[in-house]
């Protein structure tokens, strides 16, 4: 029997009816149509489900829909105002960090709360952000120089 | 050095903005209105007969809508490799019996996934237990389980035949081995007269383990038939026109009644050419119930039931002269295919034809054995065949130059071919050949004598060293369809829009092949759009898992934006009153191309033509054969026939940390040194080399798919181990450019080929550091661990100390 909850996404709250057993993951992809947010493994192990809760990164897959209740949800559709896009968005494209571009909403918020936390990383402190990210395209070199990019381009 | 105005240079990705906004849609993404779910029920047994299966109590369950089992699909029977020689030997659910675990049985599709999951449990198998065999050695003996115990070739012809290859009578008792599901011969000159003149003679053997393809995107599939009887596939894919071509032969539908839509692909390395089962499923359960059915395919299924690259047992026999010029080789490849053909006979003839051309060779003996075990499947996956071959090949090499007192990068030169030469058995000619820039370009970026000569290197718990080894790949096959064309149609806005049958899964294709329209054009590359990948809207393509996407597509682009330039130019030459052959288009114009003043937008010469030449908006054509004047794949059992028109090559130099305590093995530095001809998209290529050896790293030290009687014991990311950013070496990346002839602009191969080279680097790097010369894939701390105690165990038998034993500087 499905039950209904509300959850703020991007600023947005929604009213959605889940399951006991529906993760946060599945609320947002099937729920809401914010596709975004992909499932690569189902079972935490990829990063590729990383959305920001109370602006920290979690991984979706392993949160219950209704654990999300009276938090606030951040997905990649909730970064650009518009056609203004951010510094980590831009940045990402234009140091080739995209490839496949699965990985990549995963690891913008994963980045995201890095700086949040930290403004000026070292490049170790990056690595460290985004290793719970996996990407099977890049080898990760232009994603560091891209989160580098991004964080000088905001100091 | 040429100037281009647009290639050449790093430009971002035309899909980059689609993808950091979370727009793009893959086939995951893709939900269709009153869309079913569709799960696959699976053999929990390697080798087993299919008694009976009762599937009424799961057609009954409520919410359920269709069942599938093996008699729904006994007339589908398909494979990847289908010809006369190696008919298809697999059907989209089993029929009599199952192979592997992981078998697809039946299929269904319910109104939600947990109604799905509750159907499969309803359903009702009875196995009879089989004997199972589980690697290649074994089964190849006559006295193994028989895994296919059927002659397929029936009254439907195979896929290579309907391309044009006529059927012969091939009986596959001619096989010298059990359970083959391939075999290929090569041999010219007389390897043993050579080995006799020979001055030194290694004879070695190496494995290699299975390895997963691990694209972030899990299969998936939907398919969707109108009410026309078009079925419209939704399929994360390397080859549109591949897919499109198998699905039609078994659901007996002329082509164009099968639409595969573009989705973006998130990732593929080769993982996702075949057709597979749970493809036909949802195809098929589609048509029964009149309503979309999305299968997706959980990380684990991905994992076991979709396809590895083949693990290998590879001996090699080599005679050099003294100074290290080889004068014969002998090679027995045997690669475990698991259950089903795979791609099993063309790796074997990979093995050759991916490692020929990167050593001169003139007395040369191979033997290829592709083998079914009760495994999962193996199919193609990035290098296929090229890699475990040269890990192989290069390993052995290094050992010989040590052995001649020689360094390795003076003997691989020797070795290495020129351009001109022609590739023995298959006559492809080297227009260009980079290897030996690349290995100059390597040496000296990696400071290998440098660092050769820095005895510190070896001292202390954690040891350093360095190693290289060189590969080589080939720019497109000639494969169904055997051609790639394209569409440029030119806007009232002065831009274009460029129709390609091309699927770009994150390797660039559609950035670069714009790149090369906008060039020819004059224009700039954000005025071109790119229409992709469709198999309704589109012209059929070579697809992006042969290396020919650079080349084969990328010269069909350049026609095609050269012809649409050459009826700009007749418009403008009325318009400007000058003769079309003074004309150049740059910045958006057409101009003079000594008086740039006379000039005229591109915009104003298009709605020109649509007005002045009774309506015509300009639409023009390119077309190129992949490989030209050759209509069909060379001959895999004997490797003969032409194939490809450019190779590409690679040089890799590693630097290893080893720690002699822990085992662990440190890639600090990569440097790859990659000949493809010319770089279209600069920054696109290195990116492609940089994942190349990220790919390679984890294969080399760190990924293995671990089986125990058949059962994937590791199929999670947690378990199977990719390389993660704190793994990341430094990099440092150079572009050899030869111009290749054939090459739109020179550009031939990149992104696929770079990842053999890495292996034998590795593995040649750990030696140079520790002494232990390791000839397993993946060497992990497990392997350098039980290396140093094996070593230690002899020498103590022996009364040596470590000291005593470091390896010979050389």
């Amino acid at each position: 029997m499905r039950r209904l909850i509300e959850i703020d996404v991007n600023g947005d709250v929604h009213d959605l009816a889940v399951l006991p057993h529906d993760t946060l993951l599945e609320a947002l992809r099937d729920g809401l149509g914010l596709t975004g947010t992909k499932k690569g493994c189902d079972e935490g192990t990829c990063g590729a489900c990383t959305v920001l809760l109370d602006g920290k990164p979690v991984l979706s897959c392993l949160m219950l829909a209704t654990d999300a209740v009276g938090r606030r949800v951040e997905t990649i559709e909730g970064q650009a105002l518009g056609d203004q896009t951010t510094n980590l968005q831009r940045a990402f494209v234009e140091k080739g960090a995209v490839q496949c571009g699965f990985c990549t909403p995963g690891f913008i918020l994963s980045a995201k709360a890095l700086l949040a936390e930290k403004p000026n990383p070292t490049e170790q402190e990056i690595k460290e952000a985004i290793s719970g990210n996996l990407c099977r395209c890049t080898g990760y070199v232009k994603i560091v120089d891209a989160i580098k990019a991004a964080a000088d381009a905001t100091s | 050095m040429t100037e281009y105005a647009v290639i050449g240079k790093g430009l971002p990705r035309i899909d980059g903005m689609a993808k950091v906004t979370g727009q793009a849609k893959y086939s995951v993404d893709v939900k269709l209105s009153r869309q079913l779910h569709g799960k696959i029920l699976r053999s929990p047994h390697a080798h087993a007969r299919i008694l009976s299966i009762d599937t009424r109590a799961a057609e009954r369950l409520s919410g359920v809508k269709a069942v599938l089992t093996g008699t729904d699909v006994s007339h589908m029977r398909y494979a990847f490799v289908d010809t006369p020689r190696y008919p298809a030997d697999g059907h989209p659910l089993a029929q009599d019996k199952v192979r592997y675990i992981g078998d697809e049985v039946a299929a269904v599709a319910a109104v939600d996934e947990d109604t799905a999951l509750e159907a499969l449990d309803l359903i009702r198998v009875d196995y009879e237990l089989l004997p199972a065999v589980f690697t290649a050695e074994e089964a190849m003996e006559f006295d193994a389980p028989l895994i296919h115990d059927r002659d397929y070739a029936d009254d439907s012809s195979s896929a290579w035949e309907d391309w044009g290859v006529s059927r012969t009578a091939t009986s596959l008792a001619d096989y010298d081995r059990n359970n083959l599901s391939g075999r290929t011969h090569v041999s010219f000159g007389d390897v043993d007269d050579a080995f006799k003149r020979s001055y030194l003679v290694r004879e070695d053997r190496f494995e290699t383990k299975a390895t997963a393809h691990a694209a972030l995107e899990p299969h998936a599939a939907v398919a969707d038939w109108d009410a026309g009887g078009k079925l419209n596939m939704y399929i994360g894919s390397m080859s549109v026109f591949y897919k499109r071509f198998i699905l039609a032969k078994i659901f007996g539908l002329p082509a164009q009644n099968v639409r595969v839509h573009k989705t973006w692909v998130g990732g593929a390395f080769g993982g996702k050419v075949d057709v597979f089962p749970y493809e036909v499923a949802a195809a098929l359960l589609s048509q029964r119930t009149a309503r979309p059915v999305k299968i997706e395919l959980t990380r684990e299924e991905v994992f076991t039931t979709t396809r590895q690259r083949h693990p290998t047992i590879i001996h090699i026999k080599t005679g050099v002269a003294r100074d290290g010029t080889i004068l014969g080789q002998e090679y027995k490849f045997i690669a475990d295919n698991g259950a089903y053909r795979g791609s099993g006979a063309i790796v074997i003839f990979l093995g050759y034809a991916m490692n020929i051309p990167v050593y001169r060779v003139p007395n040369l003996r191979y033997d290829g054995y592709s083998v079914y075990t009760n495994n999962p499947i193996r199919g193609p996956q990035r290098g296929h065949g090229a890699p475990q071959m040269r890990f192989a090949v290069d390993s052995q090499l290094h050992m010989i130059a040590e052995e001649l007192g020689r360094d390795p990068v003076d003997v691989a030169l020797k070795n290495a071919r020129d351009p001109g030469e022609v590739i023995p058995s298959i006559e492809d000619v080297l227009h260009t050949c980079g290897t030996k820039e690349c290995i100059r370009g390597a040496a000296k970026a990696s400071g290998w004598k440098e660092k050769r000569a820095d005895l510190t290197r070896r001292q202390g718990r954690k040891k350093r060293g360095i190693g290289m080894s060189a590969c080589a790949m080939f720019s497109g096959g000639a494969y169904y369809p055997f051609a790639s064309a394209a569409i440029v149609k030119l806007e009232e806005d002065g831009g274009a829009t460029l129709f390609i049958g091309a699927i770009d899964f994150g390797q660039g294709c559609d950035t670069t092949m714009a790149q090369i329209a906008a060039e020819e054009l004059g224009i700039r590359l954000e005025d071109i759009k790119v229409v992709s990948g469709d198999t309704e809207t589109c012209p059929i393509d070579v697809g992006n898992f042969l290396g020919g996407g650079t080349l084969v597509t990328g010269t069909a682009v350049k026609e095609a934006a050269a012809a649409a330039r050459e009826k700009l130019f007749e418009v403008a030459a009325e318009m400007l009153d000058v003769s079309p052959e003074l004309l150049v288009a740059r910045d958006g114009h057409v101009r003079h191309h000594l008086h740039e003043e006379v000039s005229l937008p591109i915009s104003r010469v298009v709605r020109q033509s649509v007005v002045k030449n009774d309506g015509n908006p300009i639409i023009c054509m390119g077309h190129r054969q992949i490989v030209k004047g050759v209509d069909r794949y060379p001959s895999l059992a004997k490797a003969k026939g032409r194939w490809t028109d450019a190779y590409g090559f690679a040089a890799h130099f590693a630097e290893v940390e080893v720690d002699t305590e822990t085992g662990h093995v440190a890639l600090l530095k990569a440097t790859t040194y990659h000949d493809c001809g010319y770089p279209i998209n600069r920054q696109i290529v290195e990116g492609q080399v940089e994942g190349c050896v990220s790919n390679a790293q984890g294969q080399a030290l760190s990924e293995s798919i671990d089986l125990e009687d058949g059962h994937l014991m590791n199929a999670s990311f947690l378990t199977y181990r990719l390389p993660t950013s704190l793994d990341t070496p430094c990099y440092a990346d150079g572009i050899v450019e030869t111009n290749d002839p054939n090459g739109p602009f020179g550009a031939k191969e990149v992104g696929e080929g770079a990842l053999a080279g890495l292996l034998a680097a590795v593995a040649n790097a750990i030696y140079d550091a520790t002494g232990l010369r390791i000839k397993e894939l993946p060497i992990t701390p497990d392997s350098i661990l039980r290396a140093q105690a094996a070593r230690d165990q002899e020498n103590k038998a022996v009364g040596l100390t470590e000291a005593a034993v470091a390896p010979s500087i050389g």
